[in-house]
């Protein structure tokens, strides 16, 4: 909201403040300044008028380059020689020269100096070298009796200041100029004069050809309503004070019916209508919801459609306004316009805000009323715009006049102790001055009372603007606002809390595997949780991506929650690659969303890609990376969440979704144990289409993260054998599809119940893998490595033999599996 | 004898020193002082020798014996460097670049939170953890923003269609909408409906608005916020604990500021200025690093704590403001690229 220096200063007084003092006034009083800007002659030092008495045109310049002089009043040393380059520095004229020592709003310093083979003392000025607005065309020209020697400030009148503030949603009440008024009272300990009101509601003669009647259909959304009926006003431009300032805050001046709504509502905060009652149909005005479907072309040349919820202000046929937001185009007053209806009301702020955000139509009006006005000064507003409509447009007001509703009387009183005061505060505001505070903002005293504890109570009148002020700790509020939230004083140091609490399981979680990844070389991204669907859908199936979408998305790209962190590293990789950066590695931590049969889990997620870079080039090749690289990553994360991932079984990811390569990677645990992991390479093709160059192997691992429990177990040592180790290698003849891990497990059982209570079986370990010669079609071998140990004694041949013999025996039990000769 | 002994050693000598692995020089071993060797084999002979020549002949052998196997040590030892030079190989270059993968790095933005964490873990908050996607209840109903107030309107705010179920995220209100969070205050519900006072939290996390992205606006950012619930806890103490948190994350010619505001969730409300002369780019006037504010009473009421005997305090930041400003960053869209010539700076 803008507002202007020179308006306020009809309010209250303000002489001697400068404009950083107001700014930091209004700053700390709660507002927001977020521009302030000056028009008109800034405060300048050493220019001053003067006039031409000679032009003489310097020869052999290609320019037009005159050198003068001017006279510049005995006290500032009389007539100057000035090199000019203006085409209108002619003889006779009155112009503004700086003199040297004066500092042009630019910055440019004056001072004596040779210029086109002469010196110059000083220098004659345009409209805007003295921060005038725009033109640069000649000398700015004075009136010819304008004195000599004159301050140009004196000169030349004042302009105005107007700052740009942002007010809160709490204080509707400072969306005007009285209302900027007032709070700047308080802030100076000034005193606020409200413009005085000398219309008394008396009417001359009754005019039912202008207004019959005014009903309100819809007393719940327009708890009052004031219309008042002017007869004989005579259109025409608004008077020059009016023009001003409405165009200092940015307004343009249209005529003088309505110019005045405009100015009394930036004035006291209501806004107003004007209605042409020759365009009111049967001359009668009803305020109700709008009919489905119903249309209006409002002021914008737009046609609205509304609907039952929207209040319109219409005559008998018609709607004429969208209450509270816009007038119709056909409804406003033009320059045949002699007989008047103003409106003045309350309209529901729920239902104006419902309204504007529906139609997509936003006002001035629109704004104070869905913050909420006033409804028990809208007589006052109403009653200000009868005298300035008779002021600027003549006329007479006549009967009848209409105020429908607002009956409520406005009583509200806090009882607050300045005890409670400050035991919120924390630090002392001395009971004078928390009255003082108070009372500047208008908030009085009646009485006071004796309290048990806390001393006396306060019995605090909130005046009707004041809707935001309902309990104590609102005053505590108020009086720290006028004390000066600055003051607020420094605190000892904290002492340490004993809270007893530890950082959330996935906090930790989160860090723990963060600090792994980048310990393992891996750069930490940070993505957009929003995605595309069309992204999506190279991903998850499209049931997913349904179940993924936003209601209203703001832009196509970002309209779906990610069900994996895959795809965003996968777009750091191609922006890199694109800039040429070499990079193999990249993590993130956050959330995905996992869609399970039409119902979406908020998982915490961690994913890595490894990507091969097919343009490096190394002076020693390494290995590259691979399937088993990942999976050791894997099964690291997946312990940090108490999940032994090589103990699970794993499924080949086959299919065209999910964007994994069949045959090269596997999906492992599901949304019912509260976990999932895919990992292995990402399907070439689509990370082809997807921009990157070369193979990318990835792993993504998502948890409800409500599972997890801090991992509070003390660990106990146990006892370790001391005595060697037996060794035996045994080689199986499996399927080729069969799991090596589930072959392990297998063996492992039937080790276990061989070697009984004997010996332990320590580890079997794959160390071989073979498929082809030598093997059946169809069957691959693999080779395990056992290790056998005695907590007690070194074991000997024979009785490590006859449990290997067992377990060759035994292994072959279900048919599944042969031993290989 | 003393001939024969002269001839072994003459001809061990060159054998020995033609020898090239373990295997030949085992062999050669055992032809000369093996059971069967040579050297053996002429000591067997010492029985034989006159009684008067024995002391000599035991000289010589003596000394021929130490000979040889002076020979034999010397020969086996530089088979064992060979090895050795051969398992070497040659020499590295020292001053070659490792073509393994650099440091790892750590997002800016996750050192900053981390660090905020830390300086706030000294202070007894310990960190709070919510949802994302989260109800009208707990993002808006709770903290004192009712339904008709402007920041829960649609433009504002993500919201999902009324047929979207998420399966570990409870309704608290039936049929009311899933949203996704505007800030982390929702985690302040949370913690105080599920736990009891007093609690000190910070809750660090992504925020959602339905907002253009630009240099200073992001469609999803993150927030680190701060909620203490104690008896008498006063807006001196908020004061404090802002002062201790900026002068210990950067510096302590840090200073902060209160500029009146409103928020719905708390009353009195402030702006947080800050003033860091040392820090460039802001070190010509106060900036706005966030909001706080003494928690409103009808959010104490909201989660049953009764507001006559519960007091605290709130305050939130950006922490990509927050990041920005630590490492005088200019673009926030930077910090969601991932280019690794931005990553890397922070490491």
């Amino acid at each position: 909201m803008k507002i202007s220096l020179n308006w306020l200063k009809q309010y209250v007084n303000l002489d001697g403040v400068s404009t950083d003092e107001l700014k930091r006034a209004i700053t700390f009083l709660g507002f927001e300044v977020e521009g302030v800007a000056s028009t008109g002659l800034p405060p300048l030092q050493n220019v001053v008028v003067g006039e031409i008495l000679t032009r003489t045109k310097i020869p052999n310049l290609k320019k037009d380059i005159s050198l003068c002089t001017v006279d510049v009043g005995a006290a500032n040393g009389g007539v100057r020689s000035i090199v000019c380059g203006a085409p209108n520095c002619d003889a006779g004229n009155r112009v503004p020269v700086a003199l040297p020592g004066a500092v042009l709003p630019s910055g440019f310093q004056i001072a004596l100096r040779k210029t086109y083979g002469h010196e110059s003392q000083g220098m004659m000025c345009a409209p805007d070298e003295l921060g005038l607005s725009g033109d640069h065309a000649g000398l700015l020209l004075l009136p010819a009796a304008t004195p000599i020697g004159q301050p140009i400030n004196e000169a030349v009148p004042g302009g105005d200041t107007v700052f740009d503030l942002e007010i809160t949603p709490n204080r509707p009440d400072a969306l005007s100029h009285i209302g900027i008024a007032r709070e700047l009272a308080a802030w100076f300990r000034k005193e606020v004069s409200y413009p005085a009101i000398k219309f008394n509601g008396e009417t001359h003669g009754v005019r039912p050809d202008i207004l019959t009647d005014i009903k309100v259909e819809a007393p719940k959304d327009c708890p009052l309503y004031i219309g008042i009926a002017i007869s004989g006003v005579k259109v025409g431009p608004s008077p020059a004070w009016m023009q001003e300032r409405l165009k200092a805050i940015g307004l343009r001046p249209i005529n003088n019916l309505v110019d005045v709504g405009n100015y009394v509502m930036l004035e006291l905060g209501q806004p107003l209508h004007v209605f042409d009652s020759k365009k009111i149909g049967g001359r009668k005005i009803v305020i109700r919801h709008a009919h489905d479907g119903e249309k209006l072309v409002t002021l914008d040349a737009k046609e609205r459609v509304l609907n039952s919820r929207m209040l319109v202000i219409a005559d008998e046929v018609k709607p004429l306004v969208v209450a509270g937001i816009m007038g119709g185009a056909d409804a406003g007053v033009d320059e045949t316009t002699t007989d008047i209806v103003l409106e003045a009301a309350y309209f529901r702020p729920q239902c104006v805000r419902w309204t504007s955000k529906k139609l997509g139509l936003a006002s001035d009006s629109s704004y104070r009323f869905e913050r909420g006005v006033d409804p028990h000064s809208t007589l006052e507003a109403a009653q200000r715009a009868v005298d300035l409509l008779l002021e600027t447009a003549g006329g007479t007001v006549v009967g009848p006049s209409f105020k429908v509703g607002g009956e409520v009387p406005w009583q509200r009183e806090i009882v607050v102790t300045p005890a409670y005061i400050n035991e919120k505060l924390g630090f002392e505001i001395p009971a004078d001055e928390q009255r003082a505070a108070l009372e500047a903002l208008d908030l009085v005293i009646t009485h006071e009372e004796p309290t048990e504890k806390r001393g006396p109570a306060w019995t605090v009148i909130i005046p009707s603007y004041r809707a935001d002020l309902d309990r104590p700790i609102d005053l505590v509020e108020e009086v720290l606002r006028v004390y000066g939230t600055e003051k607020v004083p420094a605190a000892p140091a904290i002492g340490p809390a004993l809270v007893d609490a530890e950082d959330a399981p996935a906090v930790v979680f989160n860090r723990k595997v963060t600090d792994y990844l980048v310990g393992q070389h891996f750069h930490e991204c940070v993505n957009y949780t929003l995605r595309s669907a069309k992204e999506l859908k190279t991903w998850v199936s499209d049931t997913a991506v349904q179940e993924l979408g936003l209601l209203n998305p703001f832009v196509e790209e970002q309209s779906h929650l990610r069900p994996t962190l895959v795809l965003g590293l996968l777009e750091s990789l191609k922006l890199n690659q694109s800039r040429g950066n070499h990079v193999a590695r990249l993590c993130e931590t956050g959330r995905v969303f996992m869609e399970i049969n039409g119902t979406v889990h908020e998982c915490a997620g961690v994913g890595f890609i490894i990507a091969e870079n097919p343009k490096a080039r190394a002076w020693l090749v390494r290995e590259q990376p691979d399937f088993y690289a990942v999976k050791r990553h894997m099964e690291i994360l997946a312990a940090e969440a108490g999940i032994d991932l090589a103990a699970q079984p794993l499924v080949p990811v086959t299919g065209a979704y999910w964007g994994w390569q069949e045959g090269h990677a596997v999906a492992a645990g599901e949304m019912k144990a509260g976990w999932t992991a895919r990992f292995g390479l990402l399907n070439l093709a689509m990370v082809r289409a997807a921009g990157v160059e070369g193979k990318v192997w990835a792993g993504m691992f998502a948890l409800l993260s409500g599972n997890l429990t801090a991992d509070t177990t003390r660990r106990r040592y146990q006892n370790f054998s001391l005595q060697p180790a037996a060794l035996r290698d045994l080689a199986l003849v499996v399927d080729v599809a069969r799991h090596a891990q589930e072959v392990r497990q297998q063996l492992l059982r039937v080790a276990r119940a061989a070697a009984g209570t004997a010996f332990a079986v320590e580890s079997i370990e794959v160390f071989d893998v073979y498929q082809g010669a030598g093997l059946p079609e169809g069957k691959k071998s693999v080779a395990y490595a056992l290790s056998f140990r005695s907590a007690e004694r070194t074991l000997t041949d024979d009785e490590v033999n006859a449990v290997f013999a067992k377990i060759q025996q035994e292994i072959v039990a279900d048919g599944s599996v042969t031993v290989r000769a | 004898m003393q001939e024969t002994i002269s001839a072994i050693l003459a001809k061990a000598q060159p054998e020995l020193a033609a020898l090239k692995t373990r295997a030949e020089f085992e062999a050669a071993k055992a032809r000369y002082v093996g059971p069967n060797g040579e050297f053996t084999a002429l000591m067997k002979q010492m029985g034989t020798v006159p009684k008067e020549q024995r002391p000599a002949i035991g000289k010589l052998f003596n000394e021929a014996k130490a000979q040889l196997q002076a020979q034999l040590d010397a020969t086996v030892e530089r088979i064992a460097a060979a090895e050795i030079a051969a398992q070497l190989g040659p020499a590295v270059d020292p001053t070659l670049p490792s073509p393994d993968a650099g440091p790892g790095t750590m997002h800016p933005l996750t050192q900053v939170r981390e660090e905020m964490c830390r300086i706030l873990r000294k202070a007894g908050f310990t960190v709070a953890d919510g949802p994302e996607v989260e109800t009208e209840y707990y993002c808006f109903d709770a903290l004192n923003t009712p339904a008709d107030h402007p920041a829960r309107a649609e433009q504002d705010t993500f919201y999902f269609p009324e047929s979207a179920k998420f399966g570990n995220i409870a309704r608290k209100v039936p049929g009311e909408k899933y949203l996704l969070r505007t800030h982390t205050s929702s985690v302040q519900i949370r913690t105080m409906l599920k736990g009891e006072p007093p609690i000190r939290i910070v809750s660090p996390g992504r925020v959602y608005r339905r907002d253009t992205t630009d240099a200073t606006h992001s469609a999803n950012f993150h927030q680190l916020e701060c909620l203490y619930v104690d008896k008498g806890v006063t807006v001196r103490d908020l004061k404090a604990l802002l002062d201790y948190i900026f002068a210990s994350l950067l510096g302590k010619d840090t200073k902060t500021r209160f500029r009146p505001h409103y928020f719905g969730y708390t009353e009195p409300s402030f702006e947080v200025d800050l003033s860091a002369k040392h820090l460039p780019k802001v070190n010509k006037e106060w900036i706005e690093i966030g909001g706080c504010g003494m928690v409103d009473p009808s959010v104490f009421e909201a989660v049953g704590y009764d507001p006559e005997v519960w007091t605290g305090y709130a305050f939130g930041m950006g922490l990509e403001r927050l990041a920005m400003l630590v490492y005088g960053i200019d673009d926030i869209r930077y910090f969601y690229q991932n280019d690794v010539r931005f990553l890397k700076q922070f490491a």
